[in-house]
């Protein structure tokens, strides 16, 4: 049992299609009336047949009110770290603290080579990775003195001035699996974001995963509870319930509490493309998550 | 001097995004809109800590805004990837309807007001790559042909490009952006003029007019040496100055004194755009108010002929211009939003939904008015095809065309309920029914109108709409009070009962051939939630099957609209019927107890039934645009009763593989209600309308003729693509037909209105004394 005692947090994760243009932007809409803490769209910079997922976010967030947006995640390989950071700071400025940053290391390295990107091994790019985070939390330093000066083997940076800074503390999530992004994501990040569906081994795969990052945080002497685990989930409403997130309403929060008890996640984005399914994961699945988690905490803590 | 390159003058705003308080560039940008300037702009310095980016904000922008043109001032591409600069680009461009320009620049000398070190050392400074003046503009040179291939996305092949500054392995191209984005380019070193020469659209300057003779000049030698016009590249000025009582200097005084000033840049120096740089919002509203408007007919006063009001299109655009058409006197209303072949837009306008197309110009108008203007332009080319286009679902309807013009409506959707007491709405002809059905439910309310939900309210509702509810609530007609619409000879008129009655009779059934309708009044009904089923039935004894099914529906309560579906042969595979029925009822009850005798019609495969909306069930089409190729080939008619004679000739068809799609709907019950005289529509009796899709004309109209045409009783033109001269007579019962060309001649004399079941007008009594307009 885990339970890194975090609020919990329902978020959406939508496909970023460029296709009916504005089917992304609806859905975030949609997320944001209904009640939704996040909504999160992945970023495949060489897909055409999907937004820019910088330009989507910027225009969505503009286009709602209360909900946070993330990438889920960003892809850092076709991007100047200290862009991104100004940027991130900008879009969290305009939309009044509603960014959070999810970020990954990259994948698709033909893909990426074939835009133009360089094409990293996987080692090297989790050392790019904590480089590049590295610049971006400089920038986002505003108030240190002097320029900044990061002398990196993949980014350098020499003298750029610092700032802005965001409107609130943006979070880091970063996307991993392999043991090394996982010390990495408990060393430097704030949250960590994987997918349930890409483990091969269901949730219980939690458990080693978790213990990664724990002994990351402990190494760079962090509290382990600093790094909030996230998870993208997938379902199905049904009538009779039939599998882990296959059932009805009530099924579904059942689930969830036990990944949050058991495994300390503590958000769950959901990936739909229908308003339907949003707005019941936000209407019935989330209150009463949080409600079989509040009750099972209290028994805890008694 | 350069002389003027005649672009239509357009006025823009260039705003500091300070991020102190982020919301006041957002206001200011806001305010331009309002105000009437095309473009807003904000500068995109390398490193500069107390701005937004740029691009964030742009984005931002572009959600909070509706009209007014998106660019920076200029981006710095040496920071980003030139790919995804051009799928940024697309996307944005996609996101707000066309609103975005691309305008990029080195970082060497970004926009006046920026302090500090060289341009390129602050990129490298923040992790770009080392350039010098020389390598900067290269590298952008290399940049542009990246983005153009990444944004080419009609092209399949993958971009390869092997540059000094970039290389792509292959990236995929697209989105395709809404519009045409022009790439400008802002600096003023002699290299990077020349480039602006031989590859951009637009040339962004911020130097005083001393400079500007010398740099033009460059450009258009540039140009000339690349086979280039060199009016083909618009020039864009910043700007800034006060405004004052008494004239100080160069854009310092009275308004009136701006505009002298200003008049010389744009006649002498051709600049099309005059960016004013400022965050004063005192200053952009009393240039928008004073300035822009003066200079514009000073500007037109002082030049030998005005500037041109709509956007200039490019020589390769009008390269693909067809023949016979007066491209250059599409009315003003109308021109920025036409497309012609070379338009980006094209490939999502030129087809429909079954059609495909090659028109020669698509006009877009947004109201009556531009209706008006549309069918005067449409006049001056009678030698043309003619397609009128509200969803592009015409079957019947050509829509589309080989060469010719398309008048399309689907920016007149608007849905807007007038009285909630009598359940009265009203709607423009380009909104979709699964639009109308979404509105509706809300109010507990439907319109039945067919059973697809892509389908188009112009096409459907001047025609029939045999829909969901037909037995229950009649058809889409039926509910129809009144109609407003631009006829031939650009007149806009209403018809309703009272109002040019024989018009409103005209149009409800035959109103293709009248004009265009551009609003259309119905009282709808209440409808709660609706029974839903589809059924896959054994279809192996399908005379038997059809027969049983026509008796079932006959026999049902009109509560109760089905359908049947059947397809062709299909080797080693049983073959299957789909049935649907909607049940207007929400008790479970009732809609089993209705269901069953059709479900009991043969052994099932499958079912489904749910209770659910109507909105619901019209939801099923999605909002990619239409890319069909070739034409459709159908037949249609109407039948009083399902015999077995008939069953057992549409077995046959069914058997001779030349049909893949084979449809009967079920009509009757409220439909019948209504006098065969009140309307165009005027087939009363009959209880079913079947239609077949083939693929070869000849094999189906052959087997249909011999087969089913025996059975027939009239046709709803809608589903009819056969073009010999007897359809129409089916369509219409004589006594209907005499009475609609005698209407034609009043209304349409010159047939302008001939793409759907053509009638021709009764002759003119004294053919002599007929005039032409
Ligand atoms: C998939 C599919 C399903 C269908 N299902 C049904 C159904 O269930 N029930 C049914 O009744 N019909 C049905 N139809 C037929 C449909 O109603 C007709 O094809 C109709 O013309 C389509 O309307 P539209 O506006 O989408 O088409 P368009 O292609 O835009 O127009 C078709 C024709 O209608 C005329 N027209 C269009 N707009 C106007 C206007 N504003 N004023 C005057 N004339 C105009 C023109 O002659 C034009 O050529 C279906 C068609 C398709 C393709």
């Amino acid at each position: 049992m885990t339970d890194y005692g975090h609020d919990l947090l329902f978020g959406a994760f939508v496909t970023p299609t460029a296709q009916p243009v504005h089917h992304a932007v609806d859905l975030a809409v949609t997320a944001d009336r209904a009640g939704l803490d996040l909504v999160t769209f992945q970023d495949h910079p060489y897909q055409p047949r999907f937004h820019d997922t910088w330009t989507l976010l910027s225009y969505a967030a503009a286009r709602t009110e209360r909900i946070h947006l993330s990438g889920n995640v960003l892809n850092l390989p076709l991007r100047q770290p200290a862009v991104l950071a100004r940027s991130a700071a900008s879009l969290d400025l305009l939309s009044g603290g509603r960014f959070e940053l999810g970020i990954g290391a990259g994948g698709f390295w033909d893909a990426i080579e074939a835009m133009g990107g360089r094409r990293l091994s996987p080692g090297q790019a989790v050392d790019a990775l904590e480089e590049a985070i590295h610049v971006i939390r400089e920038v986002w330093a505003a108030d240190r003195p002097g320029g900044i000066r990061v002398d990196g083997t993949y980014y350098r940076v020499q003298g750029a001035k610092r700032g802005p800074a965001p409107a609130h503390d943006v979070k880091v999530w970063i996307g991993a699996y392999k043991p090394r992004m996982l010390r990495l994501t408990g060393r430097v990040a704030d949250g960590w974001l994987p997918t349930l569906q890409y483990l091969s081994g269901g949730p219980a795969d939690l458990t080693a995963m978790n213990a990664h990052i724990d002994e990351g945080a402990v190494a760079a002497g962090r509290d382990p509870a600093g790094v909030r685990r996230l998870l993208n989930i997938g379902g199905r409403f049904a009538t009779n319930g039939r599998a882990l997130l296959d059932g009805p309403p009530e099924q579904w929060a059942e689930d969830l509490a036990g990944l949050a008890l058991e495994y300390g996640v503590s958000a769950f984005i959901l990936a739909a493309d229908d308003p339907a399914t949003l707005e019941l994961f936000a209407a019935e699945v989330a209150p009463a998550t949080r409600e079989l988690v509040a009750e099972e905490r209290a028994r805890a803590s008694r | 001097m350069s002389g003027n390159y005649g672009h239509r003058l357009e006025f823009g705003t260039f705003i500091t995004p300070v991020n102190a308080s982020p919301e006041t560039p957002v206001a200011l940008a806001r305010r331009a809109e309002a105000l009437g300037y095309d473009l807003v702009t904000f500068p995109d310095d390398p490193d500069q800590p107390a701005h937004l980016d740029a691009w964030t904000l742009l984005s931002w922008v572009a959600g909070r805004t509706d009209r007014i043109h998106l660019a920076a001032n200029v981006l710095t591409a040496p920071l980003r990837s030139p790919a995804v600069i051009a799928r940024s680009a697309a996307s944005l461009d996609l996101l707000s309807g066309g609103r975005l320009q691309l305008a990029l620049g080195t970082g060497d000398r970004v926009a006046a007001g920026s302090a500090g070190a060289s341009g390129l050392d602050a990129v490298e400074a923040v992790g770009g790559p080392r350039l010098d003046p020389r390598t900067a503009v290269d590298a952008l040179d290399e940049s542009i042909d990246v983005v153009r291939a990444v944004l080419d996305a009609g092209d399949p092949t993958p971009v390869r490009y092997l540059g000094d500054h970039h290389r792509l392995a292959g990236a995929s191209r697209g989105p395709l952006p809404a519009h045409h984005i022009p790439i400008w380019l802002g600096g003023s070193d002699p290299r990077l003029l020349r480039l602006v020469g031989t590859k951009a659209d637009g040339w962004l300057a911020t130097s005083g007019p001393d400079d500007l003779g010398t740099a033009n000049k460059i450009i258009d030698e540039a140009a000339r040496a690349a086979g280039r016009d060199p009016a083909e590249i618009r020039r864009l000025l910043n700007v800034s100055g006060r405004f004052s009582a008494t004239r100080q200097g160069f854009l310092h005084g009275p308004a009136a004194d701006w505009v002298e000033d200003l008049l010389p840049l744009v006649v002498e120096h051709g600049i099309g755009t005059i960016v004013l740089m400022t965050d004063d919002g005192a200053t952009l509203e009393r240039f928008a108010r004073e300035v822009a408007p003066a200079l514009r007919e000073a500007v037109d006063r002082a030049l030998p002929a005005p500037l041109p009001r709509t956007a200039r299109r490019t020589a390769s655009v009008r390269a693909k211009r067809r023949p016979g058409i007066a491209y250059d006197e599409v009315p003003a209303s109308l021109a920025d939003g036409a497309v012609e072949p070379g338009d980006i837009a094209y490939a999502h306008v030129k087809s429909t939904y079954l059609r495909g197309g090659a028109p020669g110009l698509v006009l877009r108008p947004r109201d009556p008015a531009e209706v008006a203007d549309a069918l005067a332009f449409a006049r001056a080319h009678r030698h043309l095809p003619l397609g009128v286009r509200s969803g592009g679902h015409g079957i019947s309807g050509r829509s589309t065309n080989d060469g010719g013009l398309v008048i399309s409506l689907a920016r007149m959707n608007e849905i807007r309920v007038l009285d909630e007491a009598t359940r009265r709405v009203r709607i423009g002809p380009g909104a979709r029914w699964m639009d109308v059905a979404a509105a509706l439910a809300p109010y507990g309310w439907a319109l039945t109108s067919g059973d697809y939900g892509g389908v188009g309210v112009g096409g459907l509702a001047t025609a029939g709409g045999v829909g969901w509810l037909a037995r229950k609530h009649g058809l889409t007609i039926d509910h129809l009070r009144a109609v407003e619409l631009v006829l031939a000879d650009g007149t806009q008129v209403r018809a309703s009962d009272t109002e040019n009655p024989d018009l409103f009779w005209a149009v409800r059934g035959a109103g293709a051939n009248f004009g265009i309708v551009t609003a259309f009044e119905f009282e709808v009904d209440e409808v709660g939630p609706v029974g839903w089923a589809q059924f896959a039935l054994d279809a192996s004894r399908p005379t038997d099957l059809l027969t049983r099914w026509g008796a079932a529906v006959e026999a049902a309560p009109r509560d109760l609209t089905s359908a049947i579906l059947m397809g062709p042969p299909r080797p080693g595979q049983p073959p299957v019927a789909q049935v649907m029925a909607m049940v207007d009822s929400d008790d479970p009850a009732t809609i089993v107890a209705q269901l069953q005798p059709v479900a009991d019609i043969a052994p099932g495969y499958d079912q489904s039934v749910v209770i659910t909306s109507y909105a619901s069930v019209m939801a099923n089409a999605s909002d990619a645009p239409h890319q069909a190729q070739g034409e459709p080939i159908s037949r249609t008619g109407l039948l009083a009763h399902l015999t077995p004679e008939f069953a057992e000739a549409a077995a046959r068809l069914l058997a001779s593989g030349v049909v893949y799609f084979f449809h009967i709907r079920s009509i009757g019950g409220a439909v019948t209600d209504v006098d065969p005289d009140a309307m165009a529509w005027s087939h009363r009796g009959a209880n079913f309308h079947v239609t077949a899709f083939g693929r070869h004309r000849g094999r189906l109209d052959a087997l249909w003729d011999d087969l089913l045409g025996p059975h027939l009783r009239g046709t709803y033109l809608s589903f009819e693509t056969d073009l010999r001269p007897e359809r129409v007579g089916e369509a219409f019962p004589p006594r209907t037909l005499a009475r609609l060309r005698t209407l034609k001649r009043r209304y349409d004399p010159d047939c302008l209105f001939r793409d759907n079941f053509a009638i021709a007008p009764e002759p003119t009594p004294e053919p002599s004394a007929r005039t032409t307009p």
